[in-house]
């Protein structure tokens, strides 16, 4: 299968008064046509950061992101909303806030195809709005409610259908189900599913829980301090975790099960500051295999079976 | 058996507005034994957290109305207290942990003070002896005391939440309310967090209501489970009872619409249609217009009334009934 994004060392910093902060550092990512590549990891890993740089709401410190060959991070900004903006679009983390209070639903919907495709007719737009909220399942007496009224999972079917109005075939959906019911959750992701299915979209799905990355991934990436430190199919994760960061993460997350007594393994500390960060293994101060040797040296992402690579230093040892 | 430190019965609550009245708690009860874990488990709106509310007194005043109903916190009915004799319970008797520690705190006063406060309030000592005892229970929940002068906005929220717990803990409460203690933190420093949670409610042998809404949290921590939807108690039994034979039509959706790690699905279950809103209840049973076993006496029927399938495991569902007129 084709790639249809490639993301090559791509690093997005923030200078701040204590120095700069590393939010997305030498990241490296292939996602393939018609699949979905799931970004976890804890607060302030840098996940977000990754998926608006590749929106262009950030700009890339240094690195690029092809889309179907052609490197999208540098072009000047002009050019990328004329002929990109409409192919690569996000859903948001909180629908309560990213809608604005003052629009209705279908204004809100028509915003996106009005500022992009402006040879439309206004009854052209409005019935591409329609056509958007039958889509994703917005009854049509909800044309002229305002997002205050409606309940969370309907307000993040808006976000889907703002995104989707564009035709787009790139999505990245930053955490669009962390703010909803368990309920609502599998409505929401069982309708990204179908969406793909049916118009064969690539999606970027971030978010901190694991359970729900991988039911909707084919590929998972695991980020710690703004690096990628282990990558691979989603079902190998669970079954051939090799990092010491993602085995944590895992044994983290309660099982809902009583038998299911669990070999807990739990980190001390929390995540070090990713400002002016040393040269060594990121996960050095909270790793229990840590070594003289990670301390020195920064682990590259190796990959050591077909499709599975992993940044630390004694991989091996854990396969 | 143990003696029941709580008793909660055919609790009421209300909120009345001038334009409606929400049912936010409709009929509960349910007793709690001493050194017993209580798993509250529901979705938004389902009244969890208004329960604990009314545990601890701390209803919105003038919205916020128990109807009816008795608390019995070691035989003394607390709704029958003055708000005076309720300062007096709240903080010794019964504390509560609340879901966001980054409000929660205090921001103009270091943490010290804030745990001492809590010692000093109820407690005779003095100022250095309660600093002691803050410094005591910082170092309890695996921060160095000497930090007991820093801030709030110094901590991290992991960190913040174990200072909550420390200051709901200085008095060593009969009672501790969790109100999703871990939902705002990441999954390792959730761990952390429930790991240290037991560790002292052992050491400590205190009781606890642990309001979450994620199963997984209930599986691992508590004894006993009820599950709560549209401000009624549907299903109550022990975590084995709830999770390997759940019975309410609710119970069974929700554990099904959850992904799982160990199993392969194409597509999750869903419920139909959204959480009931309790300020619009419909007739008879509040899930039936969820329901996939829903029957024709669902909603003509007044509510169902609690079945008990046995050891203690109650059920809120009409489909039950008919085995109960059989007795």
């Amino acid at each position: 299968m084709e790639n249809l994004i490639e993301v090559k060392n791509l690093k997005k910093y923030f200078s701040t008064p204590r120095g700069e902060l590393h939010a997305v550092d030498n990241v490296s990512l292939n996602i393939e046509k018609g699949k979905t590549i799931g970004i976890v990891g804890e607060s302030g890993c840098g996940k977000s950061t990754l998926g608006k740089t590749l929106m262009r709401l950030h700009n890339a410190t240094s690195g690029q992101v092809l889309y179907n060959g052609v490197d999208i991070a540098n072009m000047p900004m002009k050019e990328f909303k004329k002929d990109y903006r409409s192919n690569i679009q996000m859903i948001f983390q909180d629908p309560y806030s990213s809608l604005d209070p003052r629009m209705n639903v279908l204004q809100l919907i028509e915003e996106p195809i009005k500022v992009n495709m402006k040879n439309l007719s206004k009854i052209e737009i409005k019935e591409k709005a329609q056509e958007m909220m039958e889509l994703v399942g917005l009854a049509k007496r909800l044309e002229n409610s305002y997002p205050h009224e409606l309940d969370g999972g309907r307000r993040q079917r808006i976000g889907i259908a703002r995104a989707l109005s564009l035709n787009p075939d790139f999505i990245v959906c930053d955490e669009p189900v962390s703010a909803l019911d368990v309920s609502i959750q599998a409505q929401i992701l069982n309708l990204l599913q179908n969406l793909q299915a049916e118009r064969g979209l690539t999606y970027m799905f971030i978010t901190h829980d694991m359970s729900v990355v991988k039911h909707i991934s084919d590929d998972i990436a695991v980020m710690y301090l703004g690096q990628v430190i282990e990558k691979c199919p989603a079902n190998e994760i669970f079954k051939h975790t090799i990092h010491p960061y993602s085995q944590a993460l895992l044994s983290a997350i309660p099982i809902p099960n009583v038998h299911v007594k669990k070999e807990r393994m739990i980190l001390r500390g929390e995540l070090t500051s990713p400002i002016n960060p040393k040269k060594c293994c990121r996960f050095v101060a909270r790793c229990p295999y840590a070594t003289e040797k990670c301390h020195n040296e920064e682990p590259e992402l190796r990959e050591l079976k077909t499709n599975h690579s992993v940044a630390c230093h004694y991989a091996e040892k854990f396969m | 058996m143990s003696e029941n430190i709580l008793s909660v019965k055919n609790l009421v609550i209300h909120y009345e507005t001038d334009e409606e009245v929400v049912e936010a708690v409709n009929n509960i009860s349910f007793d709690l034994k001493k050194g017993e874990i209580l798993g509250l488990v529901g979705e938004t709106g389902a009244g969890k957290t208004t329960t604990a509310l009314g545990i601890m007194g701390l209803l919105p005043t003038r919205v916020g109305h128990v109807i009816q109903g008795s608390i019995e916190l070691d035989g003394e009915n607390l709704l029958e207290k003055s708000p005076r004799e309720m300062r007096k319970v709240r903080g010794k008797k019964i504390s509560m942990i609340f879901q966001d520690p980054m409000t929660a705190l205090n921001p103009v006063k270091t943490v010290g003070d804030q745990i001492a406060e809590v010692v000093l309030l109820h407690e005779r000592c003095s100022r250095a002896e309660a600093m002691i005892r803050a410094q005591k229970m910082l170092a309890m929940v695996g921060i160095v005391p000497e930090r007991y002068k820093d801030y709030p906005h110094q901590f991290s929220g992991g960190m913040k939440q174990r200072i909550v717990i420390a200051i709901a803990l200085a008095c060593e409460p009969e009672l501790l309310i969790a109100d999703e203690p871990t939902t705002a933190l990441d999954v390792t420093i959730q761990a952390q967090i429930l790991d240290m949670m037991r560790k002292l409610q052992k050491e400590h042998n205190t009781s606890m209501i642990l309001i979450t809404h994620d199963l997984g949290v209930v599986a691992e921590m508590c004894d006993h489970c009820a599950v709560m939807y549209a401000g009624e108690l549907v299903e109550y039994g022990t975590v084995e009872d709830i999770f390997d034979n759940p019975q309410h039509p609710y119970t069974v959706a929700l554990y099904k619409s959850i992904p799982s790690l160990d199993k392969d699905v194409d597509r999750l279950h869903v419920v139909p249609g959204m959480v009931t809103d309790p300020s619009n209840l419909p007739s008879g049973c509040s899930f039936s217009d969820r329901c996939d076993k829903k029957g024709d006496m669902c909603n003509k029927h007044e509510a169902p009334g609690i079945v008990d399938l046995g050891n203690g495991h109650l059920v809120k569902c009409l489909k039950y009934k008919p085995e109960v007129e059989e007795k």
